[in-house]
């Protein structure tokens, strides 16, 4: 049975990583780095730099500058907010079928990540009045080990997806079972490789963990209320599936249950303007 | 909108959290009342009422109203239940007051009351969501103004690290220029040495070509002397001009290897002007004869007879300038000028020109003719021969001298040379140097001396009764030496080197000594120093040469080089005169006439 490790590797060897993002997630924790720095990696994938330039000018930012170039787009939004632009843009690329979703639809882990992005990012900001970039870029990143397990091990991966969707066991004890790692482990590997912000790479290396209490509000923390809500809205990584909420965050859902309401009746719109943002781009 | 808020929190909340909260509201709002809420799905909202049977609430379901607040049936109590249905909230709210026994219609004040409460029951309900909204928003702005403030930070902070990239790339740069500016130093100073070397080199190869070039000249002059029939007198004239012609060419390399390696310095001292002119132009009279040419010179009669400068420099600058002038040249003129531009107490300007009516240079070429190797057109060289060096040396003299060479020319027309140079006015007016003096130079020309030197009849060779000590390692120079030696009538003896020399100065007696400077073992200066250390101790009484003398024994250096330090270098390690290779014959005649004359 391979090791998360040795699952990296080989992942790394595919090279199916977009380099560029990397290089940008790895430079937007360094304090050291500056707009010229990411614009010239940035600008070393060109269609990226058209597709960011648009995102940012889209109704979403709602600047009133235009904003044409990278080194300025880091001026009005700020390093973090173009490292998660990067990132979504990364990696939507990598959740796109390969095989159409014959046995395992990349594109659902997408929405599912996407989701849960955006609702962490909105836990952050409306309930604990934080940024929220970095909860994003975990919600964003979470799952990245599935698709590692879905290229390098794909038929496990769709053994996991049966038992998980017919049974009622945690999905990273499925996997732990038929692979022998899981996409935590593998996403925290990978996270770390990236040199994401520690508390980061521990939401991602945690974010399944039922029988633990994190601090709240952490990144953790945020992860899996914002998993927890997505799977109840149907968002889940199997439609119709969804693990149970971990016990010591059941009392703060319970205390803040007027916040979550109105939180969660603003978070059609949010949905719906995101992917106005990223449709618009897409032209479809 | 709800049910995702219900979706959520299926699992965690019951779904009456909201009713709840309302009866909560209601019972502060009507604290003498009793409230309590019925929901549609069957839970109870605060105490049941008392003996409240099911049918008893199915007919209030039926009877209540969603509009106003009615009363619905009589409890066992026999007060009035009191109740409306709110359809937002799918529940039947129900209000029991003590002591009412009558119904609300017939209390309108009171149904007000009740209608009233569980509106603003309602609204503090929504209310309380819009606070909990404006909280978020709140914290909302909060987020955005506290991003806006570390936007602001980091774009400072971004601002202050490009800055200080800034300075380190303009650091960098400064040191990287630096580091060039070394490594081109050091490659130029690098190059320098080469040149230099290279520079050395030829002047080092010039003069080993000289030596045997020098004995070649020497003997073939020695063999014009011994008879010969017509023809081989046509062949050694023929060895004599070739190899001359050949000298001429080895000391041009040689100076202009000199000028590039900074070597050369001018000699300045006192000298006669019209001595000058006279002499250069006494040089080509018959060279100028052989095509036909007038050879002129005109000297400014305002400039004064004697001026300090490197004489014999100059020479060779006129010399260059017209054997130029008469090489292209014939059936023409060439004229030495010499004009005076002004003159301050101590300086004079002068200009030197030569101007002929030969065949002029191209306008486009005249540029490139005082470049090495360069004449006015390539085929110059095989129609008028010359190395091209002539004009090179003479514009690198001219600079020397502080000058610029000028040329004025016209095609077909003929040219001018000319150059400005500022000289010192002589104060003591020295006496005029003989005027074949020009052979000392180094590069004046020999084939223009060794000419004037055919027409001379040999002299008999008159005993003097001197005898010479030649110190001497190149033996061909020892036998040449030794030859022209007895043809003046004098006997020699030959030492190859400084260490020889002293033996034979014990052994026997000679009159003077002519000693090379260049030698293996101990050289001229060495030895000459020797001498002089002997001379002036008790040790002179073994050495026979030196014993017995009243004046210290004669010795006469011979150097290669007629540089003024070559000179002093003799002076200093003792010698009494020096002579330049190849020997002159009329200067060694005069040593050994002086030398005869004081034996005498």
């Amino acid at each position: 049975m391979p090791s998360a490790q040795s699952l990296v590797n080989k992942f790394n060897d595919l090279k199916t990583l977009p380099h560029v993002a990397i290089r940008v997630t790895q430079m937007a924790g360094s304090d050291s780095t500056t707009m010229q720095d990411f614009e010239e990696v940035i600008k070393l994938d060109p269609i990226l730099v058209v597709r960011l330039l648009r995102l940012v000018n889209s109704p979403y930012f709602g600047l009133n500058n235009q904003v044409d170039s990278i080194a300025k787009a880091v001026v009005f939004i700020g390093m973090k907010h173009l490292r998660n632009l990067v990132a979504v843009e990364g990696l939507r690329n990598l959740f796109k079928d390969e095989n159409d979703g014959v046995q395992f639809p990349r594109k659902n882990i997408w929405i599912h990540s996407a989701t849960v992005a955006i609702l962490a990012q909105m836990i952050s900001r409306r309930i604990f009045g934080e940024d929220g970039e970095d909860v994003f870029l975990a919600g964003i990143i979470h799952d990245i080990g599935l698709i590692v397990e879905d290229q390098l091990v794909n038929k496990d991966l769709v053994q996991v997806f049966q038992g998980y969707s017919n049974g009622s066991q945690i999905i990273s004890d499925i996997e732990d079972e038929v692979i022998g790692t899981n996409h935590s482990k593998i996403g925290r590997l990978l996270a770390a490789q990236w040199k994401l912000p520690d508390d980061v790479i521990d939401a991602i290396r945690f974010h399944h963990r039922q029988d633990k209490s994190y601090p709240i509000p952490s990144v953790i923390s945020i992860l899996q209320l914002a998993e927890f809500m997505a799977g109840k809205l149907n968002y889940g990584v199997v439609t119709g599936r969804c693990d149970p909420l971990p016990h010591y965050l059941t009392a703060h859902l319970k205390s803040k249950m007027a916040d979550y309401k109105v939180l969660l009746k603003a978070f059609p719109e949010e949905m719906s303007k995101a992917k106005e943002m990223y449709e618009s781009d897409d032209g479809h | 909108m709800t049910n995702f808020f219900d979706d959520v929190f299926a699992d965690i909340a019951d779904g009456d959290e909201d009713l709840r909260d309302l009866l909560q509201h209601l019972s502060n709002i009507l604290p003498d009342a009793a409230v309590v809420i019925y929901s549609d799905r069957g839970t109870v909202i605060g105490d049941p009422l008392p003996q409240f049977s099911t049918e008893m609430l199915d007919g209030c379901r039926e009877q209540a109203d969603c509009t106003t607040v009615k009363s619905l049936c009589q409890l066992p109590t026999g007060e009035w239940l009191n109740g409306i249905r709110v359809d937002e909230h799918q529940a039947l709210f129900f209000i029991v007051a003590e002591g009412q026994k009558t119904t609300l219609s017939e209390v309108p004040q009171l149904a007000t009351l009740y209608h009233n409460s569980i509106k603003l029951a309602l609204l503090q309900k929504i209310h309380e969501e819009a606070v909990i909204e404006n909280e978020q928003l709140g914290r909302r702005i909060e987020v955005v103004s506290s991003k806006h403030t570390q936007l602001l930070d980091d774009n400072h902070r971004q601002f202050l690290l490009i800055r200080e990239k800034e300075k380190e790339y303009a650091k960098k740069l400064e040191s990287e220029i630096a580091r060039q500016t070394k490594v081109l130093r050091k490659t130029n100073a690098r190059l320098e040495e080469a040149s230099r070397l290279k520079s050395e080199f030829l002047a080092n190869m010039s003069h080993e070509l000289r030596t045997p070039l020098n004995a070649i000249i020497g003997f073939i002059g020695l063999l014009s002397e011994t008879e010969l029939t017509v023809e081989q007198a046509e062949f050694a004239d023929t060895i004599k001009k070739a190899s001359s012609s050949l000298l001429v060419l080895i000391n041009d390399i040689l100076d202009l290897a000199k000028i590039e390696a900074g070597k050369l310095e001018l000699y300045v001292d006192s000298f006669n002007l019209d001595g000058l002119a006279k002499n250069a132009e006494e040089m080509f009279r018959s060279q100028a004869l052989e095509k036909n040419n007038t050879l002129k010179y005109r000297i400014d009669p305002s400039l004064p007879s004697h001026l300090i400068g490197d004489e014999n420099r100059l020479r060779q600058i006129l010399i260059n300038l017209v054997g130029n002038a008469l090489k292209f040249t014939s059936k023409g003129e060439v004229a030495i000028e010499v004009d005076k531009i002004d003159d301050t107490e101590e300086d004079v300007r002068l200009r030197f020109s030569v101007k002929d009516t030969g065949i002029g240079i191209p306008k486009e070429r005249q540029k490139a003719i005082f470049d090495k190797f360069t004449q006015a057109d390539g085929s110059t060289t095989r129609k008028y021969g010359g190395t091209g060096l002539g004009l090179a040396i003479t514009n690198q003299l001219v600079s020397l001298m502080g000058g610029k060479i000028g040329i004025e020319s016209i095609e077909g027309k003929g040219s001018t040379f000319s150059f400005i140079i500022c000289l010192k006015k002589s104060e003591a007016q020295k006496e005029t140097l003989p005027v074949d003096s020009g052979v000392e130079s180094e590069s004046t020309g020999v084939s223009e001396r060794t000419e004037a030197e055919d027409g001379r009849t040999e002299k008999k060779a008159v005993e003097t009764g001197l005898k010479i000590l030649v110190v001497e390692d190149n033996l061909v120079n020892q036998r040449l030496v030794s030859i022209m030696l007895k043809k003046a009538g004098c006997s020699s003896d030959v030492a190859g080197d400084g260490v020889k020399a002293l033996e034979k100065l014990k052994a026997n007696q000679y009159d003077f000594v002519l000693m090379d400077v260049q030698m293996p073992n101990m050289d001229g200066h060495a030895a000459t120093r020797k001498i002089r250390e002997i001379e002036s101790s008790e040790e002179k009484e073994s050495f026979r040469s030196l014993v017995g003398r009243s004046k210290p024994l004669y010795i006469v250096g011979l150097t290669a080089h007629a540089r003024k330090e070559d000179e002093l270098q003799c002076y200093e390690a003792g010698m009494d005169h020096y002579l330049t290779k190849p020997i002159v014959k009329e200067k060694l005649m005069q040593v050994i006439e002086d030398m005869r004359r004081q034996k005498a």
